[in-house]
């Protein structure tokens, strides 16, 4: 058991041990190595000033992905290489920092850096952009005050000739050098090497926090000075990145990333697709799991609604065995949770929906993209010609915890499918809600929602 | 081959991409170096009953606890002096700072803020302009613009409509929070790098609070990571902190706000609330119109003043009102101050009147364009501003004929129509607004401005100016228009940090128009140069003929065969003991202003109009702008490329303001939006789908190589976005005056559409 993390950046090794692996990799870069291309500014994954390619180590070679380095922590680094803008530009300017020196895409040039290491993030393995429209994917996670973005969206797809950050860093002798697989114990960090050892330390030590993305962990450290007593990482465990069909379930393993998943579902579950993509940026979805957001236990998580409605169930393993909890049964309370102080999220099993039903995800946030929901919500229905056969119907961002609605449910089942049907139903999911006033929107707004999101919901599927 | 005119990159532009550029915050730390933070009032106004710093003061780590009675002086502001730095006995506004802490590190910081003890008494708070005009809390001097008879003209006229526009403000969320590092020099100087707009302020201010002559106070920018106004006044009061604890502990000392500290304790865009009474006849032209305009100045007055006059010199926008009353009255509330934002009350203005053309075209029935073309500026009627102002080289009815063609408007509002009366679930809008935006401060004295040139024994040059670099350019236009007035590559110039040691007494970079004057006194001590190397080539060629400065080279236009480098001609005038040097000075021609008797209070407008199409959706109220068209009169653009860069990002800019950026505020005056997880700037995905941007050939002789000012100019093209929701609306109104504040969230558009259905049988649900 190793007693510190090994990492690289730009190339040389890294060793950190003690207090350190708790600071933030953005102040580590900039005020411990004076890498101040890195920018940090909101400190909460929300701009991506910060934004450096992390490489992790997949098949023989290193993957390299964006990520906020405002919101990694050292102990999360083990094993990885950080790529920064400094170490992109180690030869000089690469293509896409000429084309947006070109193009007008840096102004102040304070959000830039980020900019331009989610931009090579979007030339790795020999991709491309196409089109506007994936290079705005691409750069969800970046927000610029000066340009109005256009002249960035130009850069973006001016570019010929970038190199691969294995050309700037030949992966052999990185990989070579990194540890892998093994257990690191660093005061009260641990990141075993079994699944029985993860389960041993969470009873040893309840209160522990399972840090895997640290989307938000990250800003309860940074924004409330939150201290963990203990973090527990998932990261060597076998098995938990596993992510397959199963019969006519989908199987995703508790430390699976969103971005994972999304590129795993297109085409197989399009509508969860579609409301991935809306999730959160590139940064947070490289680094955040299904789990954590099913954990974290936010009635405004934006994946809730369709487990919900699925009725997925979450495989919880403990010290004396497995159990299998319905996601519906799992919040009990406001951020509260069926879980047992030794118990770890290891799979979430999500019955696929039949070709024949009709699913949609609903998300309502002030901005369209890298927001907070105000309003979620999940409907499958059942028609059978013109009559409901079946529906449910979840809801977040109405009360405590994300809903079913019943009642709705109820009343929507066997009656015709048309319009009154879903105008009548609108009081009645009205009635089946609590919704407060809060930053994100009133609860008037959310009331009007809760009804017209059925009415919506007619439109899309008839 | 002249470079202005030309595409050049930005001068920092490869330090940007590379991370190279510094930023006060990346400067290395200088050995003793202290950190300074400071302890802010948690309550919108309070007494402070006592303050116990003891127990923080042993706190390991802390060097220093200053408060007001460490100050020299502890009054200032730009316009009156009505504003304190360290809060004495009473709290103002949530965010005043109360305590300097300077410390070794973090840490000590964050214990020293929770162990220090203040007893406050919280006080009943002004939090609205409503309850500022209940309570009759105002700042002194309301303002009255006047021309002709508006009462009698109103009580004649065929139609009036009444109402109130309001908005709320806007953080301006620059990426880089406010920052400054002061080093403690010889005899009790200073040296300050602020992250500021207004070097100049930042020395005076500090020069007065702290004791000392400005002579002693250097204050240098390099750089700022945006600023958007929000550093023109308010970058002073780190920079006063720093400087504080710099002059106490005789340490270097750096402050650097987090986000969140930034949006709690800095001003913002002005909220106002423009109440109207407008009449007009029935093609809808406006007779007469009177408006009552009321800002939230905040807890001290600030730009506050100056931001109401532009307010009002800006709500005729393009339109000729025969009688017009403005008043302009600034409240005083319990929150930050508010202060500059680009546009500086010129938005708050102009979306005032174009909200009223789209609300007369809606009483008449008739499209909104044909009632802002019936009203807009003549070239020779028709053609005097409600102040007195002559709208010059006016190229507005140019503008609002060729770009509702480009933007192929009339089939686009009938499909839009069309749209509306089919679709179930969605509902269209389109609007073309107008731009026509005064330039030169309101404050006659500000438009002056020195510059530095210095020519170097190798030929190449360095310039400086009181201009700040915040990202839009202002340096590279300096450095082509130098090259060009000297005749060298632009690589050959570089203009240098800001400092108030090179160029004194200058104004904020504000107001669009530092490449203006900046630009104008540094062309002023080229030419001086320029004259005196000529006579030096006089000199040694024997030149008869006119001497040409160009390509790098200099020669007798009557007679080519005398020509020599530039280099050479340098060496030349050193040898001869010329000066190689110079100071340039411009002062802004033909401006003059009165409160009392109007005049001509801008040297000339920059003016544009736009047309923008949003799609809603009629059950989440979600927003999309599908298409944008602009088309500006920017005069001759001295970099099309930094030009262009800055029209997009004042059009996106301010569509924020007016659609998603939603400052959000607990009842005790609290912000509660205080970091980009709840307040949302415009995002990659929330730009037009379709964006088109560009200017028409038209000269300015009046201004700087024909150019015209765009820093600010083009956000109040984004009120084309806002008046196409407001036209959608319109569609479902029932047949009242569609209703819309700012900024226009899927909730407000939500809230109004159901509003507006209310009236009609299906209530609430349709």
């Amino acid at each position: 058991m190793r007693n510190e993390v090994i990492f690289f950046i730009n190339g040389a090794e890294h060793r950190a041990g003690g207090e350190g692996v708790f600071q933030t990799l953005s102040r580590y870069l900039r005020y411990d190595q004076r890498a101040t291309g890195t920018k940090i500014v909101c400190e909460e994954g929300d701009c991506g000033a910060c934004t450096v390619l992390i490489g992790r180590r997949e098949g023989k070679g290193l993957r390299y992905r964006p990520v906020n380095s405002c919101i990694q922590f050292l102990f999360q680094l083990d094993g990885t290489h950080v790529v920064t803008v400094e170490g992109l530009s180690r030869n000089g300017l690469t293509p896409l920092q000429e084309s947006m020196v070109r193009t007008h895409g840096a102004q102040c040039g304070y959000c830039t850096p980020g900019f331009v290491m989610a931009m090579a993030a979007m030339y790795e393995g020999g991709a491309r952009p196409a089109s506007p429209a994936d290079v705005r994917s691409a750069l969800t996670g970046n927000l610029c005050r000066c340009t109005g973005y256009e002249p960035i969206i130009k850069a973006a797809l001016d570019v010929n000739g970038q190199p691969a950050i294995d050309d700037l860093f030949p992966p052999a002798p990185i990989v070579e050098a990194l540890p892998n697989g093994e257990g690191v114990r660093i005061g009260n960090f641990f990141k075993p090497a079994s699944l029985a050892q993860a389960i041993e330390f969470k009873a040893a030590h309840p209160k522990c926090v399972i840090v895997q993305g640290a989307t938000d962990f990250g800003v309860w450290c940074n924004k409330r000075g939150f201290v963990p007593e203990a973090v527990l990482s998932l990261d060597a465990v076998p098995g938990l990145d596993e992510l397959r069909i199963e019969g006519d379930e989908l199987h995703v393993g508790g430390r699976t990333t969103l971005a994972v998943l999304e590129e795993f579902v297109e085409g197989k579950i399009p509508q969860l697709a579609k409301i991935l993509d809306r999730f959160g940026s590139p940064q947070i979805k490289n680094a955040g799991t299904l789990a954590g957001n099913v954990a974290n236990a936010s009635p405004i998580a934006d994946s809730l609604p369709f487990l919900y409605v699925t009725g997925a169930t979450l495989e919880l393993s403990g010290s004396t065995g497995v159990r299998n909890v319905p996601v519906e049964k799992f919040y009990r309370g406001y951020k509260t949770l069926d879980l047992q102080p030794d118990e770890i999220i290891t799979r979430v099993r999500i019955p696929l929906p039949a070709a024949a039903d009709s699913l949609r995800l609903y998300k309502v946030s002030k901005r369209s993209h890298l927001d907070i929901s105000s309003f979620t919500a999940a409907v499958l229905m059942r028609r059978r010609a013109d009559q409901i056969e079946s529906v449910r119907i979840a809801y977040g961002g109405v009360g405590p915890v994300v809903l079913r609605l019943p009642k709705t449910e109820r009343f929507l089942a066997g009656r015709p499918f048309a319009l009154e049907t879903f105008e009548e139903a609108g009081p009645i999911a009205r009635s089946e809600i609590t919704p407060i006033s809060d930053v994100r929107g009133s609860a008037d707004f959310r009331y009007l929602l809760a009804g017209n999101v059925l009415r919506k919901f007619y439109y899309d599927v008839r | 081959m002249a470079v202005v005119g030309k595409n050049v990159p930005h001068d920092s532009a490869r330090g940007h991409v590379s991370g190279e550029s510094l930023y006060v915050d990346d400067i290395a730390p200088a050995r003793g170096e202290v950190l300074v933070d400071f302890l802010w009032s948690p309550h919108a106004r309070a007494r402070i009953r006592s303050a116990d710093l003891d127990a923080a003061r042993k706190v390991p780590g802390v060097v220093a606890l200053l408060t007001h009675r460490d100050l020299h002086h502890n009054l200032f502001g730009p316009i009156y002096k009505d504003e304190i730095l360290l809060a004495v006995d009473e709290c103002t506004f949530r965010g005043q700072p109360i305590v300097v802490i300077a410390a070794e590190n973090a840490e000590a910081i964050r214990k020293a803020r929770a162990a220090i003890v203040i007893d406050y008494e919280p006080l009943e708070p002004i939090l609205t302009i409503d309850q500022a005009i209940a309570a009759q809390s105002f700042f002194p001097d309301p303002r009255i613009i006047r021309r002709g008879d508006a009462d009698a003209a109103l009580a004649n006229a065929e139609h009036i409509l009444e109402g109130i526009f309001e908005n709320k403000g806007q953080d301006h969320f620059y990426l880089e929070s406010q920052a400054a590092l002061a080093f403690p020099e010889e005899h009790g100087a200073l040296t300050i790098l602020s992250s500021t707009q207004n070097p100049t302020e930042v020395q005076e201010v500090i020069a007065h609070l702290l004791g000392l002559q400005m002579n002693q106070v250097v204050v240098e920018t390099k750089r700022m990571g945006g600023a958007f106004g929000g550093k023109e006044c308010q970058a002073t009061h780190p920079a006063a902190m720093a400087a504080l604890a710099a002059q106490k502990t005789r340490r270097p000392a750096r402050i650097a706000y987090n986000k969140d500290d930034d949006m709690h304790a800095t001003g913002k865009r002005h909220p106002f609330q423009n109440r109207y009474r407008v009449g007009f006849n029935s093609s809808g032209e406006i007779v007469a119109a009177q408006f009552d305009l009321y800002s939230d100045g905040g807890a001290y007055a600030d730009l506050s003043p100056a931001v109401m006059g532009r307010a009002m010199t800006h709500v005729d926008n393009a339109y000729f009102i025969p009688n017009v009353e403005i008043r302009g009255t600034v409240c005083r509330t319990n929150m930050p101050p508010n202060t500059a934002f680009r546009g500086f009350g010129g938005p708050q203005g102009a979306t005032t009147i174009e909200s009223v053309m789209e609300e007369i075209a809606a009483v008449l029935k008739k499209d909104a364009l044909d009632v802002r073309r019936a009203n807009c500026y003549g070239i020779d009627s028709r053609n005097t501003t409600p102040y007195g102002q002559i709208v010059e080289n006016n190229t507005l009815p140019r503008l609002f004929k060729e770009l509702p063609e480009r933007a192929d408007y009339k089939r686009r509002l009938a499909e839009v129509k069309r749209f509306n009366e089919s679709s179930e679930t969605h509902l269209k809008g389109i609007s073309t607004t107008a731009v026509k935006f005064g330039i030169s401060f309101n404050t006659k004295f500000l438009n002056q401005a020195n510059a530095l040139v210095n020519v170097y024994l190798d030929g190449s040059v360095q310039v400086s100016t009181g201009a700040t670099e915040m990202g839009q350019g202002v340096n590279t236009k300096i450095q082509q228009v130098v090259a060009d007035e000297l005749g060298i590559e632009p690589e050959r110039v570089i203009v240098m940090v800001t400092s108030t040691e090179k160029n004194n007494n200058t104004s904020a970079t504000a107001a669009s128009s530092a490449a203006d004057l900046n630009g104008g006194a540094a062309v002023d001590a080229c030419r001086r140069i320029r004259e005196r190397m000529a006579q030096v080539f006089r000199t040694s060629t024997a030149a008869k003929g006119e001497i040409v400065f160009a390509d790098g080279q200099v020669w007798d236009a009557a007679d080519l065969t005398k020509k020599m480098t530039f280099d050479d001609l340098v060496g030349i005038a050193y040898r001869s003991r010329v000066s190689l040097g110079e100071r340039g000075f411009y002062a802004t021609p033909r401006i003059s202003w009165d409160w009392t008797t109007g005049g001509n209070p801008f040297l000339y407008f920059t003016m544009g109009v736009a047309c923008s199409e949003v799609l809603i959706d009629r059950f989440t109220g979600e927003m999309k702008v599908l298409r944008s068209d602009v088309l500006m009169d920017i005069g001759r653009p001295i970099n099309p490329g930094v030009d262009r860069g800055q029209i997009t990002g004042a059009f996106i800019q301010g569509m924020g303001w007016l659609t998603t950026e939603d400052l959000q505020y607990g009842a005790q005056g609290e912000l509660l939006s205080h970091s980009p997880t709840t307040y949302k700037i415009p995002n990659i995905h929330d730009l037009p789908e379709v964006f088109n941007v560009d200017w028409i050939e038209h000269d300015n002789p009046v201004n700087l190589y024909g150019s015209k000012a765009v820093g600010e100019p083009p956000l109040l093209m984004s009120i084309s976005v806002w008046c196409a929701v407001k036209h959608a609306l319109s569609f479902v109104s029932n047949g009242e005056v569609a209703r819309l504040r700012v900024p226009a969230t899927s909730e407000e558009i939500l809230m109004r559409m159901s509003h507006s259905r209310a009236a009609v049988a299906q209530g609430v649900q349709r």
